[in-house]
């Protein structure tokens, strides 16, 4: 996946290239509305990373650019701001998704994703990891065949897990992704705990293997080397 | 009482003190001028009759054109000249004429003589009553074009003054007013106060409402710098040791992401930013809620009783909607016990949330201050029940809680309106008839 990510702030801009160069993917940086234009341009993207409030102009013009030009690129919207009118007029203005600073790079990371399924991988909803199948459609999740009977909270928490394979997932990420706004009154975060140990309870049940690894105090892994 | 009132009533007092002695003064000169006249005049007469008597003319015999009598004296009195003035009398009616008398002495050949000339000048009486027909006459029609025109006056006046009342009235942190020109010095001293006061404190509003946007917004960005740097952190190849250092970061840059985004939404409700146009239902709103929380609640095994009225429509954001519905319904679960019991209820005047758990330490109208805990170590951010009143201030609703134990009890009045927006309506009441001067 080739990703251009418009992000003002050099640190930012640079955690996310850390991250997704992790992945495979071809990641680079605009820090300037008209670099990004400049890139846009020139070359093509499958998705973009873009920041709404940039020094030299406006993210919204940028997806403008992006609608007229006809560029066929998923675009994930960065913003600071957390108003409703900024999510819709984002939104509205071609963007595919919204996410707000301070966001967890694996969040970021499995919404890009599933842009990327909707629109370059034309919707195609499968995901699969060795034994194990998610149909992103149906909510279906598939152990040898077998349709595990998981909760909708499960199916999340373990799509989340296999699109960030192999990383450390703290619990207020996996809070933030599965509860979002609901996450501001937890006291604590043992039901992510919870739900954990329910997941992986019924994987093992269906056969699967024990991908799930706990990270000290830190958080989980979906450790793909497990057989 | 309205200044124009109180200014006619003073005007009014002053005249009526001023008015008697004014007119006993009349009185008094025209008294002592036309005596004064009168007196000068026989003078003169009596001075022609003695040159008479000097020239050796008889004195004559008087008469009604020629008052004049010439007595001769033995001895010549002390004054040369006696003026006397009584009032006529016909019986005992008194008449309207008073006679003065006036006698000069002469000593002419060897022989004292008292030459009188009598004249008739209008009574006392006379002359008061013709003033007071003019005062009562005067004082009549100053009161009646002092209230008449007082009032045309007033209001062309205090038209400036009611403008800038007016616009006191109307006056809001949110944008400057400007007031009316006027050529009156007080009222422009006023006016330039009331500018400068005005103008100052939509600027300082300005200034801390910026601040604290700006201060939020400007906060994002490290916080997510700082996040994701540590979710880098945390994927290199560290030791048991530093993850529970970074997992202590992680948990402290969420509760800083936590206090930002709350006091951000805050500052949000207090500019009024969330206006609504139309009703939603509500009951959803709850539902999904309670839906959203349906594994925590679990998790804590609390049973659940809820009595949700169909169809209830209430005029409010779909955001503050769900905002409070998620703060009042976290707070029950996560203040609650474990196997412990929430009630919820909602029909369309009210929406109750009930739950056990620990007694407050604190009174508990005091929790819905910021930063306010019943327990203050505990985890949480102190500020779900301060959205929560906010909220329900920006919607005009009625928030209470109360702790019967073991239940803590949060209820949310939609519509106080008869008891509670009684009194502010009467208060503007209040101010409207001192607007109208």
């Amino acid at each position: 996946m080739k990703v251009l990510v418009v992000e003002d702030s050099r640190e930012i801009a640079s955690s996310v290239h850390d991250f997704l160069i992790r992945e495979g993917y071809i990641c680079e940086l605009a820090f300037t509305f008209d670099e990004a234009q400049e890139k846009l341009l020139l070359f093509s993207y499958d998705c973009i990373l873009l920041d709404i409030m940039l020094p030299d102009g406006n993210g919204l013009e940028l997806l403008k650019l992006i609608r007229d030009k006809d560029i066929q690129s998923g675009v994930l919207i960065i913003s600071a701001k957390d108003a409703m009118d900024d999510k819709i007029k984002g939104l509205e203005g071609g963007g595919d998704d919204y996410i707000t600073k301070p966001f967890h790079l694996p969040e970021l990371h499995a919404r890009l994703r599933a842009i990327y399924r909707r629109k370059k991988l034309s919707g195609n909803n499968i995901i699969t990891f060795n034994e194990i199948t998610l149909n992103t459609d149906t909510l279906e999740a598939s152990i040898h065949d077998t349709v595990l009977d998981i909760t909708r909270k499960e199916f999340d928490l373990l799509l989340y897990l296999v699109v960030n394979k192999n990383r450390v997932l703290s619990r207020q990420s996996i809070a933030t992704h599965l509860w979002g706004d609901y996450t501001d009154n937890l006291a604590n975060f043992d039901f992510v705990y919870q739900h954990i140990k329910n997941l992986r309870k019924k994987i093992s049940a269906a056969n699967g293997a024990d991908y799930i690894d706990t990270v000290y105090g830190l958080g989980y892994k979906f450790n793909s080397s497990k057989v | 009482m309205k200044l124009v009132d109180k200014f006619t009533l003073w005007f009014i007092g002053v005249v009526l003190i001023t008015t008697p002695i004014t007119s006993y003064i009349c009185f008094y000169n025209m008294e002592k001028k036309i005596d004064e006249a009168e007196i000068a005049r026989l003078k003169g007469i009596n001075t022609m009759a003695a040159t008479r008597l000097q020239n050796g003319q008889p004195a004559g015999v008087p008469t009604a054109e020629q008052p004049t009598t010439v007595t001769e004296l033995a001895v010549m009195p002390a004054d040369s000249l006696l003026i006397t003035k009584v009032g006529l009398r016909d019986g005992n009616k008194k008449l309207d004429e008073c006679r003065i008398t006036v006698s000069s002495f002469y000593t002419i050949h060897n022989k004292h003589y008292q030459v009188s000339t009598i004249s008739h000048v209008p009574a006392s009486s006379q002359v008061l009553s013709a003033i007071m027909d003019t005062v009562i006459w005067k004082l009549l029609l100053i009161a009646v074009f002092v209230a008449l025109t007082a009032r045309l006056l007033s209001r062309r006046i205090l038209y400036c003054l009611r403008l800038t009342m007016e616009q006191i009235h109307h006056f809001n942190l949110k944008e400057k007013i400007a007031f009316p020109k006027t050529n009156t010095q007080e009222f422009k001293e006023l006016n330039n106060f009331l500018q400068k006061m005005t103008d100052r404190a939509v600027d300082e509003y300005t200034a801390v409402k910026e601040f604290s946007e700006n201060a939020s917004h400007e906060l994002q960005t490290p916080l997510a710098i700082l996040r994701n740097k540590l979710e880098l952190l945390s994927e290199t190849n560290i030791e048991e040791n530093q993850a529970a250092l970074i997992s202590d970061m992680q948990n402290a840059v969420e509760k800083l992401s936590k206090i930002n985004r709350s006091l951000t939404l805050l500052s949000k409700l207090e500019n009024n930013e969330f206006t609504v146009s139309e009703d939603i239902r509500f009951c959803k709103v709850a539902k999904d809620v309670l839906a959203a929380y349906e594994d925590r609640i679990d998790m804590k095994q609390i049973s659940v009783k809820t009595d949700i009225d169909k169809n209830i429509r209430l005029r409010i954001h779909p955001a503050l909607a769900d905002m409070l519905m998620n703060n009042l319904l976290g707070n029950a679960i996560r203040h609650n016990v474990q196997n412990g019991r929430i009630e919820v209820v909602l029909t369309h005047k009210k929406l109750v949330v009930m739950n056990t758990g620990l007694a407050p330490e604190i009174p508990t109208e005091e929790l819905f201050e910021r930063f306010k805990k019943s327990n203050q170590c505990s985890e949480s951010v102190g500020l779900g029940l301060s959205i929560v009143k906010q909220i329900c201030e920006v919607c005009d609703f009625n928030v209470s809680y109360v702790y019967h134990s073991p239940m803590h009890i949060l209820q949310v009045d939609f519509q106080p309106s008869k008891v509670r927006q009684e009194p502010p309506a009467r208060a503007q009441d209040n101010l409207t008839p001192s607007l109208a001067i």
